[in-house]
């Protein structure tokens, strides 16, 4: 018999928005969590004006980006501005075992969502509120996306060509990270919970579980003084290392060499015995200080074959290297389709589409993830009828209050 | 939180911050390494430049609120050690090559079969089995793999990665998470199981779902120096004020036109902008971009009116001018700027952890979160090689002293 999914049990409020909190909650469905998702007509969630877009459609109900970060989820469509908008949500509050937030400080109070408003109705609570700085300090209300909690970290310059203005990590780097955290965080909670009936309040500040990931250069910074600028593709522990062109348009193939024994066999795949056997390029500390050698020479090679082709003759040859893949090498890749990378779904508007598997297998309970990203108010008649037992008449009352849009 | 769960961490590079998250959250971890130590801590950026053992920051960065001991796996006794330390362990963490363990008889199947609640976590670049387990990788290979490196860089130049590693960092907190959410379901069922991370899947999360495009025929995207792509529409991200850069971002549609909006506000108001630039209708603005009615140089137009405005203020300016006005720019800071940013002071956000080897304390990050009821302590600071062998195999496994000498004289521990 199928064992149960870890979260069927867990229940979950979730007012997040944009990509840093979602991608919590995603991870909670995938797992067997109840999601409840407010979303109000008037404040809709900014990444649906976000590709890619299924059939390169840019409407509201098409974008790949929603869909996929909040798969499996219920949506439920709230005008918080009207007091019986707000009476649901203390409904919830009291079905949840969980509430998660991104709004400002300022906000959640206003409307008496604020944790200590909130657990005075259910006492034993897990809130998370996630936002780029944190409730408190100076920059509390410093709202706003990814890019900024990147940029003062100082991941931007990490990032580029020392000949140039730093080219910064892709879109908003900090929103890829903070969700890990925040499930982290908000499952310890759970955990908490369940073995002492204590909630608790959780300040989840986007910009400081990012810097999780630079605690080397941090840690150099504050012992060393060092300071870290761009250096494209140098690594200290591999030479040669790099991205070489390919043959096509934007082709590239990436390879990394550790060893002597990658150097030996890199230069038999490219049959350069002659490089081999060079005394100049015998040790790691020779391979270093000729890098730009090595990468012409490296560069001579790739460029004449398909990133694809010189992939497999490197790995079977035991170097470390792999094609650049842009989309539609993924959705080609005989990996990612092993692990059922990519799953089909129906979406209520856009139809047939596919959203991404959950990360990692769990092998007594694999994830379920049948339902992309819902449309707005998909749920409504679900999650007030069935989950918090509204009657027919009370749910017509709150159409007529103008309460679900 | 995970008070008297014990996690058994046989990480290699790959994996060291998954047990470390644990460790924060209050479990007993305890990392094994190679007699001699873990190869990590031959690895730099040293403190004051000391290539020593004991002076790794490389090793110090994910090895906080660990105990530390060597056991020789390569052995049939050190490997009958660690059994009886897994028998009473919750979670094990490991990220050898696929079947590396399983050949030394330490597999999920092999563990689990004395201890049937354990949960055994595996990290590897590409998962346990499939056409591509065996590839052989590092940090640059995963981000080319994941679909991520496509994105970083300049049109004109190859894709670059960011300098300081991360793929294995995504599929480190990966892990933990399915961690927890195995332990949780584990307090129902007293079931564990084996997960199986890889990394080039956790790493794909910082693509943005432009993995997605192909498969749902979405328009495919590529790296753009210093911003990122929307179709034929480039989106600038980092700009120049008078005195360095600041990132912000000018864009559209119902949520995110409302900031632009209030940006050429002030701007016109500022006298760096005209009325046509003022009045678009920023909501509808992309739509309008994207079929043809507003032509691409009409938005390359007010982008030139915004960078002079940047161009003429400080990043200082720029970013109270934001605070005040609730606009998208925040100014792109160095590693040192950030150690002094007021905002991690407020929040006593930087841990100083001493190291009493060292002449001085020790700057770490904080804490990922702060939570109410059960704060994330720094209560242990990264081990030395072998610190904790006697309190160990001693104290709680029970050896005794002559079994202890044998076992370090063996080279076993």
């Amino acid at each position: 018999m199928a064992r149960k999914l870890p979260l069927a049990d867990v229940k979950v409020l979730d007012f997040m928005w944009v990509l840093a909190g979602p991608g919590i909650t995603r991870s909670m469905a995938d797992y067997g969590a109840t999601i409840v998702r407010i979303e109000s007509a008037g404040r809709i969630d900014p990444v649906r004006t976000v590709g890619p877009f299924k059939g390169n459609n840019p409407g509201l109900e098409y974008s790949g980006l929603y869909a996929n970060n909040n798969a499996g989820k219920l949506a439920l469509s709230l005008d918080l501005s009207k007091p019986a908008a707000r009476e649901v949500v203390f409904d919830l509050v009291r079905w949840a075992d969980v509430v998660c937030e991104a709004f400002s400080p300022k906000a959640m109070r206003a409307w008496g969502f604020d944790y200590d408003s909130l657990r005075a109705i259910k006492p034993d609570l897990v809130m998370l509120s996630t936002c780029l700085m944190g409730q408190t300090g100076p920059l509390a209300r410093f709202a706003g996306f990814g890019n900024l909690a990147a940029a003062l970290c100082g991941f931007y310059n990490l990032v580029g060509w020392p000949d140039r203005t730093p080219s910064g990590p892709y879109s908003a780097y900090t929103d890829y990270i903070a969700p890990r955290f925040g499930l982290v965080a908000l499952m310890a909670a759970l955990i908490h919970r369940k073995r002492t009936g204590q909630g608790q309040y959780i300040d989840q500040a986007q910009a400081e579980s990012a810097m999780q990931f630079l605690t080397i250069p941090i840690l150099d910074c504050a012992a060393n003084g060092t300071v870290y600028s761009p250096i494209a593709n140098y690594d200290p522990n591999h030479a040669p290392h790099g991205v070489y062109p390919a043959a096509g348009d934007d082709r590239w193939i990436a390879i990394a060499c550790a060893t002597d024994a990658h150097w030996q066999a890199l230069c038999a795949v490219m049959k350069r015995p002659d490089l081999a056997a060079d005394n100049r390029y015998a040790t790691f500390a020779a391979r270093d200080a000729r890098r730009a050698e090595l990468d012409a020479a490296v560069a001579q090679w790739t460029m004449q074959f398909d990133p694809h082709a010189s992939e497999r003759a490197l790995q079977a040859a035991g170097v470390p290297a792999h094609t650049v893949q842009e989309s539609a090498d993924l959705a080609a890749d005989p990996q990612l389709a092993h692990r059922d990378h990519f799953v089909k779904v129906t979406q209520s508007v856009a139809g047939a589409t596919a959203v991404e598997n959950s990360r990692y297998k769990m092998s007594g309970t694999p994830a379920r993830v049948d339902r992309a990203g819902p449309a707005l108010g998909e749920d409504n008649h679900y999650v007030l009828h069935d989950l918090l037992g509204y009657s027919d008449d009370r749910i017509s009352e709150l159409v007529a209050a103008e309460a679900l849009g | 939180m995970l008070d008297g769960c014990r996690v058994i961490d046989l990480t290699t590079e790959r994996g060291l911050l998954c047990g470390q998250l644990l460790g924060d959250l209050g479990a007993d971890v305890i990392k094994i390494e190679p007699p001699g130590g873990s190869p990590v801590r031959a690895q730099g950026p040293f403190f004051a430049a000391a290539s020593a053992a004991d002076r790794s920051i490389c090793w110090w960065a994910y090895n906080r609120n660990k105990r530390g001991i060597t056991l020789n796996l390569e052995t049939g006794e050190g490997r009958g050690l660690l059994r009886r330390l897994a028998a009473r362990a919750d979670f094990l963490l490991e990220s050898d090559n696929p079947g590396e363990l399983g050949r030394r008889g330490l597999s999920y199947g092999d563990l689990a079969a004395a201890n049937p609640a354990l949960v055994y976590v595996s990290i590897t670049p590409f998962g346990q089995d499939g056409p591509k387990a065996t590839y052989a990788d590092s940090d640059l290979i995963i981000m080319a793999a994941g679909g991520v490196l496509i994105l970083y860089g300049d049109e004109d130049r190859a894709p670059i990665r960011m300098s300081v590693p991360q793929a294995y960092l995504h599929a480190c907190c990966d892990a933990a998470g399915a961690a927890l959410i195995a332990y949780y379901g584990r307090l129902d069922s007293g079931l564990g199981q084996h997960l199986d991370v890889a990394a080039q899947e956790s790493i794909g999360l910082a693509a943005q779902s432009t993995p997605l495009a192909a498969v749902i025929g979405g328009d495919d995207t590529r790296r753009m120096a210093g911003g990122a792509k929307m179709g034929p529409i480039r989106v600038p991200l980092v700009w120049a004020a008078r005195d360095g850069l600041v990132s912000s971002v000018v864009l559209f549609g119902p949520a995110l036109g409302v900031f632009t909006r209030k940006l050429v506000n002030f701007i016109h108001a500022a006298g760096f902008c005209d009325d046509a630039t003022r009045d678009k209708d920023w909501i509808a603005y992309g739509n309008l971009l994207l079929t043809g009615v507003e032509p691409l140089a009409a938005y390359d137009r007010v982008k030139e009116q915004i960078a002079n405005f940047f161009a003429h203020h400080t990043k200082a300016e720029l970013f109270a001018i934001a605070r005040e006005h609730n606009l998208l720019i925040a100014p792109l800071a160095t590693i040192g700027e950030v150690l002094d940013n007021p905002q991690f002071a407020a929040r006593e956000y930087w841990r100083h952890v001493e190291h009493p080897e060292l002449p001085r304390a020790l700057t770490y990050p904080g804490p990922f979160a702060q939570m109410s009821a059960t704060p994330i302590g720094y209560r242990r600071r990264p081990p030395r090689v072998g610190e904790h062998n006697r309190e160990i195999y001693l104290g709680e496994l029970g050896l005794s002293e002559g079994e202890f000498t044998a076992l370090a004289r063996k080279g076993i521990i």
